[in-house]
C-alpha cells in the first residue's frame, strides 16, 4: 500500500498518471466521437435509428450517393479553392507583416500586438463586421474598391454566386493573417544574426541573404504553418454561417458547412459523416506534414 | 612594409556612451595583430567597425589603401572568424565554404575544386558533404576558418575563435591559426580577452581598456616595458606585483606591507616624497631563507602543481611568488624575498604611468 502510494507521490505512477489523464480524455471527448464518426458513414441512420449504436452495414453507399449528388464535386472545388486562396492569402501577408516587424521601428513590438486582436476574436464576430465591410450597397469595401477606381458599379460580394466564396475568403485572410505573422515572427527570430553577418561578409546582398539564409532556415516554420494553416481552415465554419450560410445556391458551400447542412439541417446523418470522413483523411495527412517538418527542425 | 590597415581617428558613440575613442592603429601587411583587453573595452567593437558590421561615428578606416568607411560589409573584401563560428545549419560542408563563390557567380565546377583544395590544407576532406551539426567543436572551427581561407581576402578577422573550445584543443588550434597565416601569408587581426593567446599567436599586441588604446607593440616588449599599470597588470600570469611605497632621499622608497616600514632603492629617479608603485613580476621574486632576501614576509598560502609553486605571503597588499619546481614551504613560514633591480617596474601611483 505504501509503495503503491509513493509510486503515485514519486515514481512510475505518477507518470503513468500524467500520461494516463490526457489519454482517457483524448479517448473519451476525441477518438470515440471520431469512431463513431467513421462507423456510421457506413451505416443507414434515419431519425428512428439515431439512438442506437447497431444499425444496418451499407457499406460504401452513402459515399457512393454522395459522389452522385451533383453539388459534390463543385462543393469539393469550392473548399480547394478556399483553402488554397485562404492559406496562400493568410500566409503571404503574415509574411510580409512579420518581415516588416522584424524591422524593430520603434512601436514596432507594441504595433505586433495589436494586431493580435483579430485572431482573439470570435468567428461569428468577425463574420459580423465582414457583413457590413462588404455590404453591397453601403459597405466600406466597395467604397474604397470604387475610390481607387478598380470598380465602376456595386460589387453584391455576399450575394453574387461570383463573388460569395470570394467574400468569406477575404475575411478568413484577415482573420488568419496574425496568427502566421505571430508564428512567422517567432520564425525569423530564431534565426541568429550572425548568419547574416557572415553571409554580408561573404559578399550576399540583402535578396541574396532572403533567399538563400531566411527562407531555408524558415522551412520548418513555413512546413508547420501550412499544415496548421490547412486544419484551421478546413475547420473555418463560424464565417460561413455568419457570411453567405453556403449560399447563393451552394456557390460559397464547403465541405465542412455542408456537412453540418447534411447532418443537422437535412438530418442525412450518414451522408454528414462520409463528408467529415473525407475530411479526417485531408486533415490526417496535414497532420502527418506537420509532425514531419517540425521534427526535421534546423538547428545549428 | 606596406600597411594593409589603418585607422585614423575613428570613433564610436553608441548613444551617450563612447565605445571607441580616437584609435589610431596601423597594421602592415602579412602581420599579425591581437586586439586584446577585458571584456567591455571596446576590441570586438573595433574588428567588427573594420569588418563593416558596426558604423563608426567618426575617422576613417581604410584596407590596402582603399578608404572603406562608408562602404558595406559586403564591399570591403575581408573575412570573419565568429566566436559562434556561424556557420550555416542548413548547407554542408561544401556548401559553407563556397558560400562567397556561388554568391559571386562562380561556376559549380569550380566551386567543387576550390572547396575541395582548401579542405586538404585545413583537413577537412572527408567532411565535405556533412552538415555542421554533425561536426565536433574543433571541425567546425575549422570550417568557419576554411570559409575564410578560401576567399583569398585582404585581411583575415577572428573574434575570440576558441573561446568555445576545450583547454587542450585551445592550445592545439592556437599554434594552427598561426601556421594557417604564416603559410598564406595573409594579414590577421584577431580579438581575443587571454592576453596568453595574444602574446603567443600575434606580431604586434593592441592593449585596449574603456576604448582608448593602452599601449601596443612587439608582444615581449609590453612584457618587459609595460607602459602603465594597466598593461603591466593585465599581460603577465599570473598578474605584477604592486607595492605601494613613498619615495626617500638618495634613490631608495619606504615600503609598508602591514609588518613594518622597510626601504627599497629603485632603479628610476623619482621626486622625494611622491607616491609610486613598485611592480615586480611573480616570476621574478625569489624565495630565501628569512633575513637572506630584500625584506621577510609570512607565507599564507603555498600551491605547488609539481613542476611551480606558486607561493602567496601574508602581507597587504599580498604577493605573488612563482617558484619553478617543488619548494616546501608552509604556511606560517617566514621567508626572505629576492629580486633583481632590472626586474623592478616604478609607476606614478596617481597617474599610473611608468616612471
Amino acid at each position: 500500500m505504501r509503495r503503491l502510494y509513493s509510486s503515485l507521490v514519486d515514481g512510475r505512477g505518477f507518470d503513468l498518471c500524467l500520461i494516463g489523464i490526457p489519454l482517457v480524455f483524448l479517448i473519451v471527448l476525441s477518438g470515440v466521437p471520431l469512431v463513431y464518426n467513421v462507423v456510421m458513414s457506413f451505416q443507414a441512420v434515419d431519425m428512428f435509428s439515431l439512438g442506437s449504436f447497431i444499425r444496418p452495414w451499407v457499406g460504401f453507399d452513402n459515399y457512393r450517393q454522395l459522389i452522385s449528388q451533383p453539388e459534390f464535386w463543385p462543393i469539393m472545388g469550392h473548399t480547394a479553392t478556399f483553402l488554397a486562396a485562404s492559406i496562400a492569402g493568410q500566409f503571404l501577408f503574415g509574411f510580409a507583416l512579420a518581415l516588416l516587424f522584424w524591422l524593430n521601428f520603434p512601436g514596432a513590438s507594441w504595433l505586433r500586438g495589436l494586431f493580435l486582436v483579430s485572431w482573439v476574436m470570435p468567428g461569428l464576430v468577425v463574420g459580423a463586421v465582414w457583413n457590413w465591410l462588404l455590404s453591397g450597397d453601403f459597405g466600406v469595401f466597395n467604397f474604397v474598391l470604387h475610390q481607387l477606381h478598380i470598380i465602376s458599379g456595386n460589387v453584391f460580394w455576399r450575394s453574387d454566386p461570383a463573388f460569395a466564396l470570394w467574400s468569406v475568403i477575404i475575411a478568413n485572410i484577415w482573420l488568419g493573417t496574425s496568427f502566421n505573422m505571430i508564428m512567422l515572427s517567432v520564425g525569423l527570430s530564431s534565426i541568429p544574426d550572425d548568419l547574416y553577418e557572415a553571409a554580408e561578409l561573404d559578399g550576399a546582398g540583402a535578396l541574396t541573404r532572403f533567399w538563400t539564409i531566411t527562407l531555408p532556415m524558415m522551412r520548418s516554420s513555413i512546413g508547420a504553418l501550412i499544415s496548421l494553416g490547412l486544419i484551421f481552415t478546413l475547420q473555418q465554419f463560424d464565417l460561413f454561417a455568419a457570411i453567405t450560410s453556403g449560399g447563393p445556391n451552394n456557390s460559397s458551400n464547403v465541405a465542412q458547412y455542408w456537412a453540418w447542412d447534411l447532418s443537422f439541417k437535412q438530418y442525412d446523418f450518414a451522408k454528414g459523416a462520409a463528408i467529415s470522413v473525407i475530411m479526417i483523411v485531408v486533415v490526417m495527412l496535414a497532420s502527418v506534414y506537420y509532425v514531419r517538418s517540425t521534427r526535421h527542425e534546423v538547428r545549428g | 612594409m606596406t600597411k594593409q590597415i589603418e585607422f585614423s581617428g575613428v570613433n564610436k558613440h553608441y548613444g551617450a556612451y563612447h565605445a571607441l575613442k580616437d584609435i589610431n592603429l596601423s597594421i602592415d601587411k602579412g602581420s599579425f595583430v591581437a586586439l586584446v583587453g577585458p571584456s567591455g573595452c571596446g576590441k570586438s567593437t573595433l574588428l567588427r567597425s573594420l569588418a563593416g558590421l558596426e558604423k563608426i561615428t567618426g575617422g576613417d578606416i581604410s584596407i590596402a589603401g582603399e578608404v572603406v568607411t562608408t562602404l558595406p560589409p559586403r564591399r570591403r573584401d575581408v573575412a570573419m572568424v565568429f566566436q559562434s563560428y556561424a556557420l550555416y545549419p542548413h548547407m554542408t560542408v561544401e556548401e559553407n565554404l563556397t558560400y562567397s563563390l556561388r554568391v559571386h557567380g562562380v561556376s559549380k565546377a569550380e566551386r567543387k575544386k576550390a572547396a575541395a583544395e582548401v579542405a586538404v590544407t585545413t583537413g577537412l576532406t572527408g567532411l565535405l558533404h556533412r552538415y555542421p551539426r554533425e561536426l565536433s567543436g574543433g571541425q567546425r572551427q575549422r570550417v568557419a576558418m576554411s570559409r575564410a581561407i578560401i576567399r583569398n581576402p585582404k585581411a583575415f578577422l577572428f573574434d575570440e575563435p576558441l573561446s568555445n573550445l576545450d583547454a587542450a584543443l585551445r592550445v592545439h588550434m592556437r599554434k594552427e591559426i598561426r601556421a594557417l597565416h604564416d603559410r598564406l601569408g595573409a594579414t590577421s587581426v584577431y580579438v581575443t580577452h587571454d592576453q596568453i593567446e595574444a602574446m603567443t599567436m600575434a606580431d604586434h599586441v593592441v592593449v585596449l581598456r574603456a576604448g582608448v588604446i593602452e599601449q601596443q607593440g612587439r608582444p615581449l616588449d609590453l612584457y618587459d616595458k609595460p607602459a602603465n599599470k594597466f598593461v603591466a597588470g593585465f599581460i603577465g600570469s599570473p598578474a605584477m606585483n604592486f607595492l605601494p611605497a613613498t619615495v626617500v632621499e638618495g634613490g631608495s622608497v619606504t615600503v609598508d606591507l602591514g609588518n613594518g616600514p622597510f626601504s627599497l632603492t629603485i632603479p628610476v629617479a623619482a621626486p622625494v616624497g611622491a607616491k609610486v608603485l613598485i611592480g615586480i613580476r611573480p616570476e621574478h621574486l625569489t624565495l630565501t631563507a628569512s633575513g637572506e632576501g630584500r625584506f621577510d614576509a609570512v607565507v599564507s598560502f603555498a600551491e605547488s602543481t609539481g613542476s611551480t609553486t606558486f607561493v602567496t605571503t601574508a602581507t597587504t597588499p599580498e604577493l605573488m611568488v612563482v617558484e619553478t619546481g617543488r619548494r616546501l614551504v608552509a604556511t606560517g613560514d617566514r621567508a626572505g624575498l629576492a629580486f633583481s633591480d632590472a626586474s623592478v617596474h616604478v609607476f606614478d601611483a596617481e597617474t599610473e604611468q611608468r616612471l
